[in-house]
């Protein structure tokens, strides 16, 4: 059956645009030439905008890799993003168990992968258990399987090649790291390449076979190359001046962990082979270092520092290491003694987040009320209110994580992208399966198959009735789904007069496009209360349309009074007819305010009453996070009511410019050292 | 599966639309060139964008298809057949051919991803022990049209599976114990209501042309909408009649085109504004260009020219560019200058 397959996608796949065909795009094509050279590079990940001929130029390098030493065609493996777990890493052949009684290992992708090519399109979009398997084979270079009574391991040496679209969400760093190299690319801004591209599309399009046949010359003679290239590369040294100069180049980056240093010098010696030389030159490095750094560092453009000059006479004891030299790479690990670099991922910012310390000035909390008179220019306590005020949004940002949910065992409902969670309908992606839990119908066929198979040659023996298959309810698996959760964001803004000071709304609106802008990608539900004058709200009911949340914010004027148990009523209000709907849901309030309360609902102190709100709504909704965004403005004293606020809410407080997300990173990074 | 077979019953005649010139040649457009890969079709609810489309069946043209292939292989096609389909061919064998209309195969907003890319199937695997594989919707629309009535609804992961094989003409089944690629070419066509949510951006490039239906200003089409329509709910049989011979012209008429367009020929002056607009704009990579000259090429065709005029790259670009403009969402309401 496979060979029939193979022979199958070998036709479809003749259709494929020739490598040599694409025009300009150099980096891209050099970045996956090398890795096809010295596989041990770690792979390429392209990202790029949509339509850039990624995937094209990924696939195209199927048919330039150079035979194996058998003779045959090296494997290129395409990974859909709708592969289940036992096809990713193997398991139990169940009909070869069904009708041979024997346990046949079934080899998965990864196994097919072996000594070829592991292609992951939109690999930003790839769900996190298979990117987990699919990382640690690609670490090791071996596959274990210890699943369904099977316990084996197997070769599985691949280049890893990703393609994703930014846009769609960015992929987790860990993951990042583990491709040896990643080139950025864009479309093309000369009109007369892209007509140049039009033109070759159209006659691809028009004619695949003809349009093949002219570039049949070019592509052998670059599979040729890459041929004489990866027969070279074992005589490519690297001399041990330049060694350091690699060191220089990646602690001038400011990279962690020795990832990098590695992946330069593997590279920059494919990329002399392919150059025809034996010797690498300070320029290879030069030339491949940006593609090795460019996921690995914080700015967008590398900092590269002149070469040094080659050295009169090679010093014997040259404390240098020793240079990269052969497939075999001894020096490939760390072994100076230093452990290797911390997974450094979302889960080490999220950490460093909830801890972030609150900036210093909080003793300055104890200033008196006082001061609040400088937020009277809008409002006065006899109700005497200026006309309404129309902001406009600030400049925008990208937003730290606010709340990141593990996985959980809780099933849930729902779609959307912010937190995966296990789904108890059967929507959902089939990941992997379970024995039998109570109550659901949900059957895993295959798992189910593959665990009844080694018991049927014995139930035949019993059995009353001539069946194919004897499945007893012990067989039976479940398929456990995973399908990513949004969350349901709940904005209470304060549109009252005090935000117009010092145009802080202005700052509060970039804050919240941020936010939206961030819960689009999230696929998230947003919903928006505003309260302001004497009352609040709904201004925006749930909604999927981040848009409409977006134009509604545009046209937002302020004026009035603080109403800030208003507020908090109305956005109980909504919670709970949310939760009603879909209990599993998972809301997070953000309360944007400087808590300055002024307009009390009964007949107490305004700001009193609004912090008993707060305490009952927090205890009321506890599957619900809440976050106070103060929109204090900066200044020598602030009263940092909304801290207040924020502590009667247990919810995490956050200054409006704590939101960046690059000051996340810095935290982040201060912790680290 | 939901398969929109003409012949069940009597559709709404294409022909007999009121006024939505966009969506009309939009659709016709990719009949012309199912190159051009679908429609999207933004707008209220109750504008005849589903109407349009599920009368598109009536104009389809007729495809030769391996007879009980579930795949849809091409019998005159090696590389358009499924695996075993190839296999047969290989081994010599005659295959044999069905001649049937190109298909609409309607992807409703609920479908898990495994009847969109296809299962194990149930039976055979009880019955006999055998792996086989149940065929899913991809494999059904496979050269035909794939039909999302509110596409924005989509479940996540099943847009995540149909870019992947949107993008390839491939569909790669690793699931369950099967593992099979089939080809899997469709022209998509959605339609959505922009209040309920935008696209993800990746989606909305796989989409060749996009046009917005409003509904009809003109008090006069109002009323011809309602007088058709009630004639048609009266008798659709005789209604369709009485529309026949204007349905068997527009017919020839796509026939027609589909013969003229591989001699349609655009001047390099022509390519050249193409990439222009673009470029102006400012849209993400070169798909932009591509559908614009394929659009632009099926608008001479269909005109009955042979080559392409600077009316046709004005026409194609108010379908093609609309929703490629690069952007991040909101833009225009972050940065009203810039938009």
């Amino acid at each position: 059956m496979n060979s029939v397959s193979d022979f199958a996608s070998a036709a479809l796949l003749r259709k494929g645009y020739p490598f040599s065909a694409i025009l300009a795009q150099e980096e891209m094509k050099l970045a996956l030439l090398l890795n096809a050279i010295n596989p041990s590079i770690g792979g390429v990940v392209v990202r790029g905008e949509k339509g850039t001929a990624k995937s094209t130029a990924a696939r195209a390098m199927r048919d330039l890799l150079p035979l194996r030493t058998d003779g045959t065609r090296p494997a290129f493996v395409d990974f859909p993003l709708g592969a289940t777990e036992d096809m990713v890493v193997g398991a139990i052949d169940f009909e070869c168990a069904i009708r041979d009684g024997e346990l046949r290992f079934q080899p998965g992708l990864l196994a097919r992968a072996h000594q070829g090519v592991l292609y992951i399109d939109e690999v930003n979009l790839l769900d996190d258990h298979l990117v987990d398997s699919i990382l640690d084979s690609a670490e090791s270079g071996e596959n274990i399987v210890e699943r369904e009574g099977q316990s084996l391991r197997h070769a599985a040496n691949f280049i890893l090649i990703g393609t994703m679209n930014p846009e769609e969400g960015e992929l987790r760093p860990q993951l990042l790291d583990r491709f040896g190299l990643a080139v950025a690319i864009v479309g093309e801004a000369d009109p007369a390449l892209r007509v140049e591209l039009l033109k070759r599309r159209e006659a691809f399009d028009d004619c695949p076979e003809a349009f093949n046949a002219a570039y049949r010359e070019t592509e052998r003679a670059i599979a040729q190359r890459l041929k004489a290239a990866r027969e070279r590369l074992a005589e490519v040294m690297i001399p041990d001046h330049l060694i350091g100069f690699i060191s220089e180049i990646c602690s001038r980056n400011h990279v962690a962990g020795h990832r990098a240093d590695i992946v330069i010098a593997r590279t920059a010696r494919a990329f002399a082979a392919w150059d025809g030389r034996s010797d690498v030159v300070a320029d290879d490095i030069l030339k491949v270092a940006p593609m090795a750094l460019l996921h690995r560092m914080r700015s967008a453009t590398p900092d590269l520092p002149p070469p040094p000059p080659p050295p009169p006479v090679p010093s014997a004891e040259d404390d240098t290491p020793p240079s990269d030299e052969g497939d075999a790479e001894p020096d490939a690990e760390p072994g100076d003694g230093e452990p290797p670099p911390p997974p450094a991922g979302d889960d080490a910012n999220h950490d460093a987040g909830d801890s972030s310390p609150a900036p210093a000035d909080a003793a300055q909390n104890e200033s008196n009320e006082s001061n609040e008179r400088d937020d009277g220019r809008a409002e006065n306590d006899d109700g005497n209110e200026l006309p309404d005020e129309l902001q406009e949004i600030g400049a925008t940002f990208a937003v730290r994580q606010i709340k990141s949910q593990t996985k959980d065992q809780v099933l849930r409902t729902g779609s959307g992208r912010r937190s995966r969670s296990r789904s108890a309908s059967k929507q959902g992606r089939y990941v992997k399966s379970t024995p039998r839990r109570q109550g659901r119908n949900d059957l895993a066929l295959d798992a189910t198959l593959r665990a009844a198979a080694p018991y049927q040659k014995s139930r035949r023996l019993v059995a009353t009735r001539e069946m194919a298959v004897i499945v007893t309810p012990g067989d039976i698996r479940e398929k456990i789904r995973e399908r990513r959760i949004g969350n349901f964001l709940l904005f209470v803004v304060d549109g009252s007069g005090s935000m117009g000071a010092q145009r802080r709304m202005v700052e509060t609106k970039a804050a919240i496009m941020s936010l939206l802008l961030d819960a689009y990608q999230k696929r998230d539900k947003v919903a928006m209360v505003v309260f302001r004058g004497r009352s609040a709200e709904v201004v925006l009911p749930p909604t999927n349309s981040v848009e409409r949340a977006a134009r509604l914010l545009a046209d937002l004027p302020i004026g009035g009074r603080t109403p800030l148990t208003a507020g908090l009523a109305e956005a109980a209000g909504v919670l709970r007819q949310m939760l009603r709907k879909e209990p599993s849901l998972l809301p997070l309030v953000i309360v944007l305010t400087d808590g300055r309360a002024n307009a009390a609902l009964g007949d107490g102190v305004a700001r009193d009453e609004a912090l008993l709100a707060a305490q009952a709504v927090g205890d009321e909704f506890a599957s619900a996070k809440f976050a106070v965004v103060d929109t204090e403005a900066p200044g020598v004293v602030r009263l940092e009511l909304a801290r207040q606020l924020a502590r009667a809410l247990d919810a995490s407080y956050f200054k409006v410019e704590d939101l960046r997300a690059e000051d996340l990173v810095s935290i982040a990074k201060e912790q680290q050292t | 599966m939901t398969t929109i077979e003409p012949a069940r019953a009597v559709v709404y005649p294409f022909v007999a639309i009121v006024g939505q010139e966009n969506l009309k040649i939009s659709l016709i457009l990719n009949v012309i060139n199912p190159g051009l890969s679908g429609v999207l079709i933004r707008g209220e609810k109750g504008t005849a964008k589903s109407t349009a489309v599920r009368a598109l069946a009536d104009l389809l043209p007729e495809i030769d298809v391996v007879d009980g292939d579930p795949f849809q292989s091409d019998p005159h096609d090696p590389r358009a057949m499924a695996p075993e389909v190839y296999a047969r061919h290989l081994a010599g064998e005659t295959l044999p051919i069905r001649r049937r209309k190109v298909r609409v195969v309607e992807l409703p907003v609920s479908a898990t991803e495994d009847r969109v890319i296809g299962s194990i199937d149930l039976e055979t695997a009880l019955r006999d022990g055998r792996k086989t594989i149940e065929p899913g919707l991809l494999a059904a629309a496979n050269r035909g049209i794939l039909y999302m009535d509110e596409v924005n609804l989509l479940d996540d992961h099943v847009v995540d599976v149909l870019l992947d094989s949107a993008a390839m003409g491939v569909n790669t089944i690793e699931r369950e114990g099967i593992s099979l690629s089939h080809p899997a070419r469709f022209t998509l066509i959605g339609t959505m209501n922009p209040e309920e949510g935008e696209l993800r951006p990746q989606l909305l490039d796989r989409f060749g042309l996009c046009v917005h239906v409003e509904g009809l200003n003109d008090p006069a089409q109002r009323v011809e909408v309602v007088k058709r329509r009630a004639a048609f709910e009266d008798d659709p049989a005789a209604f369709a009649e009485r529309w026949a011979a204007e349905t068997q012209k527009t017919k020839a008429a796509i026939a027609a085109a589909i013969a003229a367009y591989p001699h349609v020929k655009a001047a390099d002056a022509i390519l050249f504004a193409i990439a222009e607009r673009s470029l102006k704009l400012g849209v993400d990579g070169h798909r932009s260009d591509i559908i614009m000259l394929k659009a632009a090429k099926a608008l001479a065709a269909w005109a009955g020219r042979d080559r392409v005029l600077a009316e046709d790259v004005e026409a194609a670009a108010s379908l093609a560019l609309v929703h490629r403009v690069r952007r991040r969402p909101f833009e225009h309401i972050v940065n009203p200058r810039a938009a």
